[in-house]
């Protein structure tokens, strides 16, 4: 009679259940995922960062520039900067002032672009409705 | 056999660690159920962050086409020192001396500050710009360290000081703009909540809140920064020429109410608002009162012609310049025997507006007053308003009327002075004033916008006519304000000198000399009072006021494109400056 072989005997048996496996892969794969979201979500927030103190020194360095501007072009910086140059203004003359009268029939069907009413020269211009 | 070692090894490992992890997991359990409250807090407390996000204040711009910046936050720098450490390396000396060129402070008792041992913080300099913050850094000295701070600036120094105020050290408004503005202005801080990693950096991405800060809202202004400067650079002269204590000029767009120029001196710098004494701080414009003399004749005129009482060409025996009236003598500056109502305003009759006076009667007189809101507030939207001073008709003694019609017993600011003249020119109708336009938020919201508001008509359309031809009148030959000319424009209104009260008596050289007026006479577009104190040698209203009146509205009309009109006289500022012919 032949004796069976038992082919079972031959197998290699892993050491830890084939579950337990797959559990930690998984496992790990979130981990690795994991971590390298909290990485990616750790470089924008060190982004986001710098480029809130780079908007803050913008910031800073515009309303520098607003109050330096501010400065300058103020009637009286205007006035001393003439003078250093040895500029004089004066205001026109009555017969130097060349007024021209608006009558609105300039229009844009006819092709003409309007201005602002504030910028047309009107002899009857009511200075309080501008 | 083997098999049975390596099963029971593999057998034990699984125990070890599975002991371990029962052990964690019961110490996860207690960490987060129980027993760990304090150590939970203390974590929590040391790795949260808290930070508060300051706001500028709001800007503040002027009215013209510019919108000129008059007021902003801008960012400085706190400069400090660690005195522990520079006693330490014994560089208390050198540091005070490299830094002394650059920064403002004594250095004596700054030696006196960074040697103290025990202290690990002192100020060197505090609201240092940031140019020049960055030239102390460059210095690389050890032990100094920076701070940022913000601070108020305003890039056109004095100018509008009385109109803007000031922030004090806590960085609230006070006066001014700055102080009735300052809910709109302050903005709401912004706040971040988050957590700290190991090396105490904040972890953006572990932010628990973030409330973003709301910036403090724009206040723009209806004065104009030009006419502003227009204004105050001919009180100055004027100021110097006249050697004058104080002066106030306003001008106001008539039709609106809007204030366009407000120069009050003497005036201060609200960026060393801590230097100023407390005259400078007065805004005399709306501040303080004074007894305004003959320009208060127009007042009692209007009303007697708006109640029919007297006709312009109606006749006053005016007795020469002498008159006995309850016992007292009321004088003219010059004296006429015989002057109609049209005369009375020209040549500034005192007797001449008190008979006037008496016949409209107290009761009529007060009512009258009143309405052209003498003795009450005109309620401008800036802070300090004063409301001048009328008694009640009741408590008037039997001369007070005459009085009353020549500007004495009586107290105005310089802009319910304007308002009546602003009333005139304006048909009848009293506007309110006001200084601030608008209000617009960070994003371009239109938070506040004023309107033109009338609050009172003393007078009828007619009676306003009327009072402007008379007015113009005053600016032609023979009447006390014709060095307010104005060329091409035919100007309306009248000029005062008053006696100033000094220790209860009118003093016979202290005065205050005004014109208050407006132009042009038929289509009045701007009012403008011009006011001085104590000026010397010249002191009558015609003289001193007056041809300040007429420098300013000649530059106004022409920055503002106002029409010239027919029929003006040329002006007569260039000449003899005479004492013009003003009343007490």
């Amino acid at each position: 009679m032949m004796i069976r072989k038992n082919k079972k005997k031959g197998q290699t048996k892993l050491p830890v259940p084939i579950p337990l496996v797959a559990l930690v892969l998984v496992i790990s794969s979130f981990a690795l995922v994991y971590v390298r979201l909290q990485s990616r979500t750790e470089k924008l927030g060190r982004e986001i960062k710098e480029l809130e103190a780079a908007r803050e020194s913008l910031r800073d360095q515009l309303v520098q520039e607003q109050c330096e501007w501010a400065r300058l072009q103020s009637p009286s910086s205007l006035d001393q900067a003439l003078r250093t140059h040895g500029l004089a203004m004066n205001w026109p003359n009555r017969d130097q002032i060349v007024r021209v009268r608006y009558d609105g029939s300039l229009d844009a069907s006819r092709g003409y672009e309007l201005r602002p009413p504030t910028r047309v020269a009107r002899l009857d211009r009511v200075v309080m409705n501008d | 056999m083997t098999e049975s070692r390596a099963s029971t090894k593999f057998l034990l490992l699984v125990a070890l660690l599975g002991v371990a992890m029962v052990g964690l997991g019961v110490r996860l359990v207690v960490l987060h159920l129980g027993g760990a409250e304090q150590d939970r807090a203390i974590t929590a407390k040391t790795r949260t962050y808290k930070q508060t996000l300051s706001v500028p204040r709001g800007r503040i711009l002027d009215g013209s086409s510019a919108t000129g910046i008059l007021a902003l936050n801008v960012g400085v720098k706190d400069v400090w020192a660690d005195p522990a450490l520079l006693m330490l390396s014994n560089r208390v000396g050198v540091t005070v001396a490299r830094l002394r060129p650059l920064l403002e402070f004594d250095a004596a008792e700054l030696t006196l500050r960074l040697s103290r041992t025990n202290s690990q913080f002192a100020y060197v300099a505090r609201k240092v710009p940031e140019a020049l913050a960055e030239r102390v850094a460059a210095l690389k000295l050890p032990g100094i360290h920076f701070e940022d701070a913000s601070t108020r600036s305003y890039p056109q120094n004095a100018v509008l000081c009385h109109v803007l105020g000031f922030v004090n050290s806590d960085g609230v408004g006070s006066g001014g703009v700055e102080q009735l503005m300052e809910k709109y202005l302050k903005g709401s801080p912004g706040l971040i909540e988050s957590r700290l990693d190991g090396r105490r950096r904040e972890m953006v991405d572990r932010r628990i809140q973030e409330i973003p800060p709301k910036d403090g809202a724009d206040v723009i202004l209806t004065l104009d920064q030009n006419l502003q400067y227009i204004a105050e650079k001919a009180v100055d002269a004027a100021m110097e020429r006249n050697r004058s204590k104080a002066a106030l000029v306003i001008i106001e767009r008539i039709r609106t109410g809007e204030i366009l120029a407000l120069v009050s001196r003497p005036a201060f710098d609200p960026n060393r608002f801590r230097e100023a004494r407390d005259p400078q701080k007065l805004n005399r414009t709306i501040g303080v009162v004074y007894e305004p003399g003959s320009t208060f004749k127009v007042s009692v005129i209007a009303a007697a012609l708006n109640e029919g009482i007297v006709k312009p060409d109606q006749m006053f025996d005016t007795e020469n310049g002498r008159w006995l009236y309850q016992g007292k003598i009321l004088r003219d500056y010059h004296a006429y025997p015989r002057l109609d109502v049209a005369d009375i305003l020209k040549k500034s009759s005192n007797i001449g507006a008190a008979k006037i006076a008496i016949m409209l009667g107290n009761e009529k007189l007060d009512r009258y007053l009143r309405n052209f809101n003498i003795g009450s507030k005109l309620g401008i939207d800036l802070p300090g308003e004063e409301g001048g001073i009328l008694a009640p008709a009741t408590k008037w003694s039997p001369i007070s009327s005459s009085r009353i019609a020549i500007g004495q017993g009586v107290s105005v600011t310089g802009l319910q002075m304007l308002g009546i003249l602003c009333t005139i020119a304006n048909d009848g109708m009293t506007m309110k004033p006001y200084v601030i336009r608008e209000v617009v938020a960070a994003d371009g919201t239109v938070l506040l916008r004023r309107q033109p508001e009338v609050i009172g008509r003393p007078i009828r359309p007619d009676t306003s006519q009327l009072m402007r031809k008379l007015l113009g009148r005053v600016c032609e030959e023979g009447g006390t304000g014709t060095k307010a000319r104005v060329d091409g424009f035919r100007v309306a209104g009248k000029t005062g000198t008053a006696q100033k009260v000094i220790a209860g008596h009118y003093s016979e050289t202290e005065y205050m000399a005004s014109f208050v007026g407006f132009l042009p006479l038929e289509k009045p577009e701007i009012g403008m009072i011009v006011v001085f104190d104590e000026p010397q040698p010249l002191h009558t209203g015609g003289a001193v006021a007056a041809p300040v009146f007429g420098e300013i509205a000649e530059q106004a009309v022409r920055y503002l494109g106002i029409m010239p009109e027919e029929g003006a006289l040329p002006p007569a500022r260039t000449g003899t400056v005479d004492g013009g012919n003003e009343t007490f």
